[in-house]
């Protein structure tokens, strides 16, 4: 500790530093050690995604093969493409059910884990555990639990229970239940999320804000919409639109399972991106497929902005 | 005195209260049930012998003849499990390296020294976060394996990892390095640091229970993703463990069930673990809370 007067002498001085001469160095500083995030960012996230925009209007194929400038060809063509639309819709509709679903279930968790438990912390590890282990290795289980021969499922339900009639469910090889058996991982990989946010939401609200609202003589409907709306609502939003995300440009799910089959009857946008892309090599068509995400992908980003900026407001 | 009955009658557990309590404790089976079966299936299927796995005529939740260990046995000697074991834990280590680099200095610079429109950089860059890889694996192919040369290479995973990493991991970094008291800082100029000392004297080693949170993060993102590494890697010894496993024990339409099941659970039961411990955080950085500081 260095005597006060020195010390009080070097407040000052820091205190100049601070305001005057050095505020331009810190600004440098500060964007100087900013610039590699940006700039990997740029590089690893913006630039292949203008690459894919710039491949979505040419032909361009695997290898480099650049065969000329088509602008919106590859996208007419995929209108009228069943195989596209089947894609699409499908997308769509395992992301809307699967989120139906993962709210229903998460609303249960979240006051489920609100009680006082026995144990909590292990027992909430292990409800978290199909968000937590590795998706691409947990349906590896699900295909095992899917077999056409040995599936459990049919097992406990058919043979056990006789919910199900012969001919069991053939879980990956019809189209109805290919369909269920998709939305079924989708739905057990993310309840524990909802639940979690759902909890999130559930104790973001200070006590004494709904004494406060009790005293001033708010009622039941003006305390949960001047209240409980505006703080619980961005945070279930925001929820929302990460697993939406998540769902809706899930590749592996699909690819681990079925391929898209029976037939298409699962085939989704990242699927057929995949098949086109990769395996067919054609990347101005596989680019095409990919964008067709993206609308949905920007209202998601613009909805998480607002409401970003709402919960810093309140 | 009457006053204090209805405090007795409280602490006896009414009927009404025995009957909430069961109720949980059924909703708890309920979810229990649903969140661990796959996982107790998984097993069974990991240590019961072959001719157990398949015999229909006994109950398949539990076991007949001996668990065995010859799943795993054949995975350690006929596989090259040990191989993507340790190219996915080497990758993620190289992904954590070059996350920390790049994002305690950015997130400091961020947090701490009011960079005009720092905030909008900071919300623009954690907004591809939800930029999916299934928008980027097409034109990234083309980039790694054209552009770069690094086609079926687990090092181009190394490049391409943190561009999922960073994102979230500057975001929570962000978050952390507000919460470091300015005073501290500002006592340690006083007392004739200059600002590079003060930043690695006092700031970093209060931020250490951040940053190591950040790491763990960013480890078990790394391995997390399927899509990139189904991209960019064909050959056995490039693999990581979630594309190497289905790849050699899914031969055509052989199963090797018992090995497929064991090398999954040796591969996600850890990362399952660290992402646990890392939940509370991700929760709160995905809600906003790192803006608020």
């Amino acid at each position: 500790m260095r005597p006060l007067s020195i010390r009080v002498r070097r407040a000052a001085v820091v205190e100049r530093r601070v305001r005057g001469r050095g505020a331009w160095l810190k600004l440098a500083t500060g964007y100087l050690l900013t610039l590699p995030a940006i700039l990997y960012i740029l590089l690893l996230v913006g630039y292949p995604f203008l690459l894919s925009l710039y491949f979505s209007v040419n032909r361009v194929f695997i290898g480099g093969e650049y065969q000329g400038f088509v602008g919106a060809g590859n996208f007419t063509g995929l209108l009228d493409n069943p195989v596209f639309q089947r894609a699409f819709w499908n997308t769509l509709g395992f992301t809307f059910f699967s989120e139906i679903a993962k709210a229903v279930l998460g609303i249960g968790l979240a006051f489920l884990l609100l009680q006082p438990l026995f144990g909590k912390k292990i027992v909430r590890a292990f409800l978290m555990l199909p968000f937590t282990l590795p998706f691409a290795l947990s349906l590896l289980g699900w295909q095992w639990m899917y077999d056409p021969e040995f599936s459990i499922i049919n097992y406990l339900f058919g043979h056990e229970l006789h919910w199900f009639q012969q001919p069991y469910p053939d879980w990956l090889g019809d189209p109805f239940w290919s369909y269920l058996a998709i939305l079924i991982v989708n739905i057990w990989r993310g309840f524990p999320f909802a639940g979690v946010i759902i909890l999130a939401g559930l104790t973001s609200i200070p006590g004494d804000l709904l004494d406060a609202a009790k005293v001033d003589g708010a009622g039941f409907f003006r305390t949960w919409h001047y209240v409980i709306t505006p703080i619980i609502a961005p945070i279930l939003f925001i929820g929302l639109i990460y697993d939406v995300t998540f769902t809706i440009g899930d590749l592996t799910a699909v690819y681990r399972l079925t391929q898209g089959g029976p037939g298409y009857a699962t085939e989704t946008l990242p699927m057929e991106a995949w098949q086109v892309g990769i395996v067919g090599g054609n990347l101005g068509q596989g680019s095409a497929i990919t964008l067709a995400l993206f609308p949905f992908l920007l209202i998601g980003v613009v909805i998480f902005l607002r409401m970003l900026y709402r919960r810093e407001s309140l | 005195m009457s006053v204090t009955v209805p405090a007795i009658r409280q602490n006896r557990p009414g009927p009404r209260r025995i009957s909430n309590r069961a109720l949980l404790y059924l909703a708890l089976v309920f979810y229990l049930t649903i969140a661990v079966f796959p996982l107790y299936w998984m097993m069974m299927a990991a240590f019961k012998s072959d001719t157990d796995l398949i015999d229909t005529s006994v109950s398949p939740f539990w076991f007949r003849r001996p668990l065995t260990l010859t799943h795993f046995d054949q995975l350690f000697l006929h596989t090259n499990f040990m191989t993507w074991y340790w190219n996915t834990y080497v990758i993620a280590a190289f992904v954590l390296l070059i996350t920390l680099a790049i994002c305690v200095p950015a997130a400091y610079a961020l947090a701490r020294l009011h960079v005009p429109g720092g905030e909008k950089i900071a919300i623009g860059l954690f907004m591809t976060y939800l930029v999916p890889p299934t928008l980027l694996f097409l034109p990234l192919s083309q980039v790694i394996s054209g552009g770069l040369g690094l086609g079926n290479n687990k090092w181009a995973l190394v490049l391409v990892y943190p561009s999922f990493t960073i994102p979230f991991c500057l975001w929570l970094l962000i978050g952390f390095f507000k919460r470091v008291p300015l005073e501290i800082e500002e006592a340690a100029l006083v007392d004739g640091c200059n600002r590079v000392q003060a930043v690695i004297r006092v700031v970093l080693p209060v931020s250490v229970p951040g940053i190591l949170t950040t790491a763990i993060f960013a480890f078990t993102l790394a391995q997390q993703d399927f899509v990139y590494a189904l991209t960019f890697t064909s050959s056995s010894s490039q693999q990581l463990l979630n594309v190497g496993i289905p790849a050699s024990l899914i031969r055509g339409d052989i199963y090797f069930w018992g090995e497929l099941m064991a090398a999954a659970l040796m591969a996600g039961i850890p990362v399952a673990i660290l992402y646990n411990v890392f939940l509370d955080y991700f929760v709160e950085g995905i809600t906003g809370g790192a803006l608020r500081g």
